[in-house]
């Protein structure tokens, strides 16, 4: 997938005058907000349920190499095949060399969120093999060439006429319709077909427990099912914070997840596989593979700080409370990730230079980190981030040490705000300074500033005090 | 050369700063466990119910065939693929077939995986299995899925019918993954958690059910 985060400031005020999206969006927040808590009322006690998840996100991401270690072996000793990946490349080779290894004409994709990450459509399609994305809405956003509006609908916010016309276009109905139902059963029937005579599914991976080496799915359409029941190979991949120590800890997961993600209890369907179909087993894949893969996770591991926004779940939740994906939507962050996720997740694996709209795009009000189920601090991570690109700046160093020796002795502080007033009020028209050139421009572009007094307050109080006690005199 | 990518990985996140891992609470209590049978039940149906799955209620084991024939003519269903799992097994549904007019096929009736997966796609109106738990808790049925508990039957067809023995449910899931996964020799390949009939909202946010596999779940429990 392109990535265009450069372009944020450009696309998010493209967006703000998207009165389409603006409506949608306005009612977003507020149904999030309802459906969320009333599932969240399903538990005697939330807070405590939240921080319960919250807790084992961090112990796993604290234990992440050794659960690592623990997941591959147990998934090994089931039968499953364990492909590392150091890079998005290296995955796609792999999954390319297999499908033409096996002689597959195409593959079907489970919704996941990594081998959009991967770029992996585009690389099989330009090497052969048609890839079909099978959950409704990616399969829609596939047709458009978008990214994600919603990590949970990623094509929500489509109007019905538009999706009837790319339907239309790609041959997946004949006569035009804008019933709702009609176009999903269209969908259906278009990808029906390539179920059945499938014989390589990819899909994601939500959970993978350390201590059975098994690996979970969560749906509400059924595709990664058939994804799992009718093709002979399956290849589940998995960013390598996925993992988690136990079964119990991801059951308890699953509950925050599907609460947090729709409103539900429990998703549809939830898999479980560990390793491939038993011999004489109907269906099923004869070969189980998981791709572990990296791509800058253990570096950013390095990081202590910067690691905790492996704990993210993809839950999305963060997306629909937030002021500023609220009026944006999901695409000026330009990347597969948006909204706090994709502002705290695409600067570590895109690199913070061209990142640097994304960590600066936020009002620091932390609703994202409220709602968390995972307990990422997305307003430390901006900050962290902020701080590592302000510090890699040499001339910014250099100003902040010298303001910093500036601001420490009273003396030369008040020296030079005395030499500096006057500078500055050079800029004032009718008491008040609109703008001034060169670097202060920025800071001018949304507020005014008065023009400052010729005195001090403190000039201005001692010549009144002095007054007053000439005139007692 | 694969392995040396895993060592490499391994290598580089073992060599980072060590974490502190935090002092996990326990699980909050769930007071779902204290429920009587009756209560389960209830909560099963009715956290079911919010995902548009029917439960309906046999007396005993006799009462099931009845339903079956019930659900059969109203949804027209002519031919069915059914589960030989330990809970259909006894049934003899074949057999039952014969007297009501509906043609009940199994796995085993293939020649071979495609004919088999032709037929689950394209030949069946439903797919009939057991259940091997119920969880109240959100008004799950699992599913362990083997030789004789075929993957597709429950999501290919656009009707899953499910016969669920009342003595099989429990009140939360780690109730039902503490025994299935006990055993690390013998863990299942295949292992699912259903909550209702496939469902979808991708188009404007509109729900719409049978997206994919089932559009309609029923559930038959017994006893």
């Amino acid at each position: 997938m392109d990535v265009r985060t450069q372009e944020f400031a450009a696309a998010a005020n493209r967006e703000l005058k998207n009165e389409r999206s603006r409506n949608f969006l306005g009612r977003l927040a507020p149904y999030f907000a309802r459906s969320c808590a009333g599932a969240m009322k399903t538990f005697p006690d939330p807070a405590a349920a939240v921080a319960c998840g919250r807790a084992i996100r961090a112990d796993a991401v604290a234990r992440l190499p050794d659960l690592l270690e623990q997941f591959a072996k147990n998934a090994l000793a089931c039968g499953a095949k364990i492909i590392w990946a150091k890079t998005a490349a290296q995955a796609n080779e792999f999954i390319l060399a297999l499908a033409k290894e096996k002689g597959v004409r195409y593959v079907a994709k489970g919704k996941s969120m990594v081998t959009e990450e991967m770029g992996l459509n585009e690389y099989l399609k330009t090497n052969g093999i048609d890839a079909f994305e099978t959950d409704l809405g990616e399969f829609i956003i596939q047709l458009l060439r978008r990214p994600p509006f919603h990590i949970v609908g990623p094509a929500i916010n489509l109007p019905v006429e538009e999706i009837r016309d790319l339907f239309l276009a790609h041959g997946v109905i004949d006569e035009p319709t804008t019933d709702r139902i009609a176009l999903g059963g269209a969908a259906r029937r278009y990808l029906r077909d390539k179920f059945r005579r499938l014989d390589m599914a990819v899909t994601g991976v939500n959970m993978a427990a350390a201590d059975t080496g098994a690996i979970f799915n969560v749906e509400n359409e059924g595709n990664i099912r058939l994804c799992k029941s009718s093709p002979a190979i399956q290849v589940s991949v998995m960013s390598l914070e996925k993992v988690v120590p136990t079964m119990n800890d991801a059951l308890h997961l699953l509950r925050l997840l599907c609460r947090h993600c729709t409103g539900q209890k429990l998703s549809s369907y939830v898999s479980i596989d560990c390793g491939p179909k038993k011999p004489g087993d109907a269906d099923g894949p004869e070969e189980l593979y998981i791709l572990i893969l990296d791509n800058g996770r253990s570096e950013i591991y390095r990081d202590v700080k910067a690691r905790e926004a492996l704990r993210c779940i993809r839950c999305g939740a963060c997306l629909s409370v937030c002021p500023v994906y609220g009026k944006i939507g999901g695409y000026p962050y330009g990347w597969v990730y948006s909204g706090p996720m994709g502002q705290v997740l695409n600067p570590l694996l895109l690199g913070r230079e061209q990142t640097r709209d994304l960590y600066f795009a936020t009002t620091l009000c932390g609703a994202c980190r409220d709602v968390c189920p995972a307990g990422v601090d997305h307003p430390r991570l901006f900050l962290h981030y902020r701080e590592q690109q302000a510090s890699s700046v040499r001339a910014q160093g250099l100003f902040f040490k010298a303001w910093g020796r500036l601001v420490k002795s009273g003396g030369r502080w008040h020296f030079a705000v005395r030499l500096l007033r006057p500078l500055i009020n050079r800029f004032a028209a009718n008491g008040v300074i609109r703008k001034m050139p060169g670097l202060m421009n920025g800071w001018f572009a949304s507020r005014n500033l008065p023009a400052l007094a010729h005195k001090t307050f403190h000039k201005q109080w001692k010549k009144q005090e002095r007054q007053r006690d000439a005139g007692r005199r | 050369m694969p392995d040396d990518v895993r060592r490499f990985i391994l290598r580089k996140l073992k060599n980072a700063p060590a974490g502190t891992a935090p002092s996990r609470p326990p699980l909050p209590p769930l007071p779902v466990l204290s429920l009587n049978r009756e209560e389960l039940i209830s909560l099963f149906t009715e956290n079911l119910a919010e995902q548009t799955g029917m439960v309906y209620r046999a007396a005993n084991a006799q009462d099931i065939k009845p339903h079956l024939a019930e659900i059969a003519a109203r949804e027209q269903v002519k031919i069915m693929l059914a589960a030989t799992d330990a809970v259909l097994a006894p049934l003899h549904l074949r057999a039952w077939g014969k007297t009501t007019g509906v043609e009940v096929l199994t796995a085993e009736d293939f020649p071979d995986r495609e004919s088999y997966r032709e037929a689950a796609f394209n030949r069946v109106q439903a797919g009939v299995t057991g259940a091997d738990w119920g969880v109240a808790e959100s008004g799950t049925i699992c599913l362990l899925h083997d030789r004789d508990q075929p993957r597709l039957i429950s999501i290919a067809p656009l009707l899953h019918i499910a016969v669920l023995p009342v003595e099989r449910l429990v009140a939360v899931y780690e109730q039902v993954v503490q025994s299935v996964y006990a055993d690390k020799n013998r863990l299942p390949a295949h292992f699912t958690f259903i909550t209702g009939p496939s469902m979808t909202a991708d188009i404007q946010g509109g729900p719409f059910k049978g997206m994919h596999g089932p559009r309609k779940l029923i559930v038959i429990l017994v006893g």
